[in-house]
Formats: C-alpha cells, structure tokens, sequence
C-alpha cells in the first residue's frame, strides 16, 4: 500500500521513482508561491505514501497546466499530467478539493461540452458564478466584451450526433470509475 | 498530390475571438493558401475536461482527428495553443500506443488511422508558407513598431514530443514580425505563463503573472505584444487597465494577434483585421 498514489499513476506520465529531487520543477512553475506542497516534494511524499498530504493539498489544483515543469524534468516524468492524474484519484477517493472554485469551474466547462459539443464562454461564466454564489464574480468585463463582440449569447450550434455519442461513453466511464474505486 | 489542408477553429474562435479568425482567414486568402475549415469538429476539452476525467479528453480529441481523416485532411492547422496542445498530444499518444488507439477507436466508434498532422499556426506560416511568401505580400512595412512576441506555454511545450520550435525560446513568431518590417525584441517572458487556465478562478493569480508580463514588455519599450493564443489575448488584455494600475505600468500595451500584424503589413485596416474588437486600442502607424 505505502506506494499506492504512484503506483497507480499512469505508466505513460514516465517513471516517477527516477526522481531524484533537483527541483528543477518547482524552480520553473510560476505558480509555485501560491502552492502548500512544492511539485518535486508532491512526488517525493506519494512515493512516500504519504497520499493523503498530496491528495489534499491545494498545490494539484492551482497547477496552471502550463507543462514548465513536464519540459524541464531531466527524467521525462510529465509532472503536469501527474497532478491531473492527483486531481481526478482525489475526486475518486473522497477527498473534497481545497480549491472548490477551480474543481467547480472545470466541471462547469466540462458538464457545457459535453451538452453539445462545444463551449458556450457566457454560459460556462454565468452558471460558474451561480454555483459560487458569486453572482457579479467579474460582471465588469461583461458589457465592454459584448460591445466588442466578444461575448456571444446564443450557445454554437451543436455537434451533429455528438450528444448521443458522448452519453453513451459517459455510461462506459461511470461504470469502468466505480469498478477502479472499488478495486483499489 | 498536394496536401489537404483543415483549420479547426476551436470554440474560442468563434466567440470571444472571433476576430483572430477574421483575420487569419484575411491573411490565408493573401497568401493564396488553398484550404477550408474542418466541419463537425468537437471541443478539445482545453484544461478542463481532462482535469475531470483524462480518458474523455483523449475521445475527445481523438473524435476530432477521425473527422479530420474522415473528411480527407492531411494537415489540420491549429491557431489556439490550447486546441493544438490537446490535439498534437492525444495524436502522439495513441501513435505511440497502438494498441490503445485500437481500444479506444473501439469504444468510440471511430476509424482513426494515424493519417492527420496536427499543425500549430506557427509552424504552418514559417515552415509550410514560408516567410518568403510572407514578404512578397508586404506592402505596408511596420517600420518603427517594436513588438514583444509571446508564446506562453501551451505552444511549443509537447513532452515527449518534437516542437516545431525550441521550448525555451522560440523565434519562429519573432520571424514573422521581422518578415512584417516590424522590429521583434529579445524578452524574458516569451514563455512564461499567463495562468489562462485560472482567469476566471484564481483572479489573484493569473492577474499577478500578467503584472509581470506586461511589466517586462513595458520596460523593454515594447508598443505592443503580439500573441497566437487566444486564451492569452483575452488574459493579456480585457484585464488590463486593472493590473496596469496594480503593477504601476503607465502606457497601454496592445496584444494583437500576429495574424492581425500581419493584416496590416499586407494593406488591410485596422477594421478589416478586426483590431477594434481588442480591448487595448492600436495606435494607427503614422
């Protein structure tokens, strides 16, 4: 058990026991100030198996996505694609995510494509507010974007057949995620 | 037999900058470039869809490439880093894993060979249109203006992959605003971060990288900072009289897409590239 988190991440992120704590990513992400657990110390604590501490840390949410340090760790481990990985067993395991909004916001985004196949930008920031109770959550930017055209409010047109496509794999995916929660 | 070529749009493109496509459609049909935009395309699921489940964003894209095939493209020119980021890597993943394209195409109910390039819009204008080409459509030079390209990092960061340019400091958008008569300058924040990903959630933090991009660009006299994002253009600009204030940066700094720069050279107005729906006004070069 004690190496449960790494060993259950995905072969293809690159072997996450080469690490040897340069913390060439940790100097290179630009968010690393806002993190409580620095990306070199979240690998080294879940080869630990110290899980809990990385599934509950607010350092795998505020991770920008950006790749700086998948691109700057000399042993190819794609530490970006890790802390997704991180994201989705806390979810999967019950850990509440310490940054709600930025969960929220990516379920809110996902939950739109998948209605139709595209992003509708207004809808995804009207219904992200709602769920905050944030309601006027950066409503200043909203009259300039429409007058410039940038804020569109009809939803794009959907994917012929994409709804029904997705549904039927997302029927697929619930399932295949229970059995991997109840297997590990 | 000359190759295919697609332009998957994103949904970006069509909202909030719609205007890059504006222009990127101006600029292609300039330069006499034979292609058309792919039809029945999805969202590539950008940070979101695979920060909740990975495996979707992988059908996700990979739905997107088997249109692509489908409708006969060899090449698909992608203008958002985000788009091109999920699309070129979920394409090397399952080339590198046939085994998992063959289960995925299965699950999907796709027919995905492998016959689709992904191309970033970079890489398309140098290495496929060249900026001989380029040149030969110039007629109104930028001469004078002094321009910041930035890349951010969705653009040429692919782990595991080949870039089409060098990861830590690319040149090939610094080529095309030379090619423009423009004068690019040398800058430390071509690729660094502009937490796009966090604008509408960790405010605080994607207005603090955006301090220090416009920062660097405003010391190095840059009259403007040309982008092919369009998670970065909206990032860089529709916040900025706020941050400028916050980080006490005086001028305004511009963020024109570089296909809109682009516009320019080649004689088109400032309407006609769609420069007045950015937030930051251009100046007209005198």
């Amino acid at each position: 058990m004690a190496t449960h988190v790494l060993e259950s991440v995905d072969e293809n992120l690159g072997d996450t026991s080469l690490c040897y704590q340069c913390a060439k990513c940790s100097n290179g992400c630009p968010v690393a100030e806002d993190m409580d657990i620095l990306p070199h110390q979240v690998i080294h604590l879940a080869s630990l198996g110290l899980e809990e501490e990385v599934l509950d840390s607010r350092t795998i949410w505020i991770c920008a996505n950006c790749y700086a340090c998948a691109v700057k760790c000399p042993n190819d481990i794609n530490i970006t694609s890790v802390m997704n990985d991180l994201k989705q067993k806390a979810i999967d395991h019950g850990f509440k995510p310490q940054i709600p909004e930025v969960y929220q916001f990516h379920q809110v985004f996902t939950q739109d494509v998948f209605r139709r196949g595209k992003a509708h930008e207004l809808f995804i920031m009207g219904e992200y507010n709602l769920r905050l109770m944030k309601p006027f959550k950066n409503v200043f930017l909203a009259p300039k974007m429409f007058l410039k055209d940038k804020l569109k409010v009809l939803p794009p047109r959907a994917v012929k057949g994409f709804r029904k496509w997705v549904h039927k794999l997302l029927i697929i995916r619930r399932k295949q995620r229970r059995v991997n929660r109840i297997v590990s | 037999m000359a190759k295919k070529i697609g332009l998957y749009p994103g949904c970006s493109l069509e909202a909030s900058a719609s205007n890059y496509l504006m222009s990127i459609e101006k600029v292609l049909s300039v330069l006499e470039v034979d292609y058309s935009i792919m039809e029945n395309w999805n969202c590539c699921g950008a940070t979101s869809v695979k920060t909740i489940d990975q495996d979707m964003n992988l059908m996700l894209n990979l739905r997107n490439l088997a249109e692509a095939e489908k409708q006969g493209y060899d090449e698909l020119v992608v203008p958002c880093a985000s788009c091109f980021h999920r699309l070129a890597t979920t394409n090397f993943e399952l080339m590198q894993d046939r085994q998992l394209l063959e289960d995925l195409n299965k699950e999907c109910g796709c027919k995905y060979n492998g016959k689709v390039h992904v191309r970033n819009i970079l890489d398309f204008f140098v290495n496929v249109i060249g900026l001989d080409k380029i040149a030969s459509k110039v007629t109104h030079p930028l001469s004078g203006l002094i321009v910041a390209s930035y890349y951010g990092c969705l653009n040429t960061r692919v782990p595991g992959m080949e870039s089409f340019d060098t990861m830590e400091y690319p040149m090939s958008m610094d080529n095309i605003v030379k090619t423009l008569g423009a004068e690019p300058i040398d800058w430390s924040y071509k690729t660094e971060c502009c937490g796009a990903s966090l604008f509408l959630t960790m405010d605080s933090v994607s207005e603090r990288l955006v301090g220090k991009i416009l920062k660097d660009a405003s010391l190095r006299t840059a009259d403007c900072i040309t982008v092919s994002c369009p998670m970065c253009q909206t990032n860089l600009d529709t916040k900025q009289g706020k941050i400028r204030s916050e980080y006490s940066i005086a001028e305004s700094i511009p963020v024109p897409f570089f296909t809109q720069l682009m516009g320019l050279a080649f004689g088109m107005s400032h309407e006609e590239v769609g420069l007045d729906k950015n937030f930051e006004k251009m100046e007209p070069l005198t």
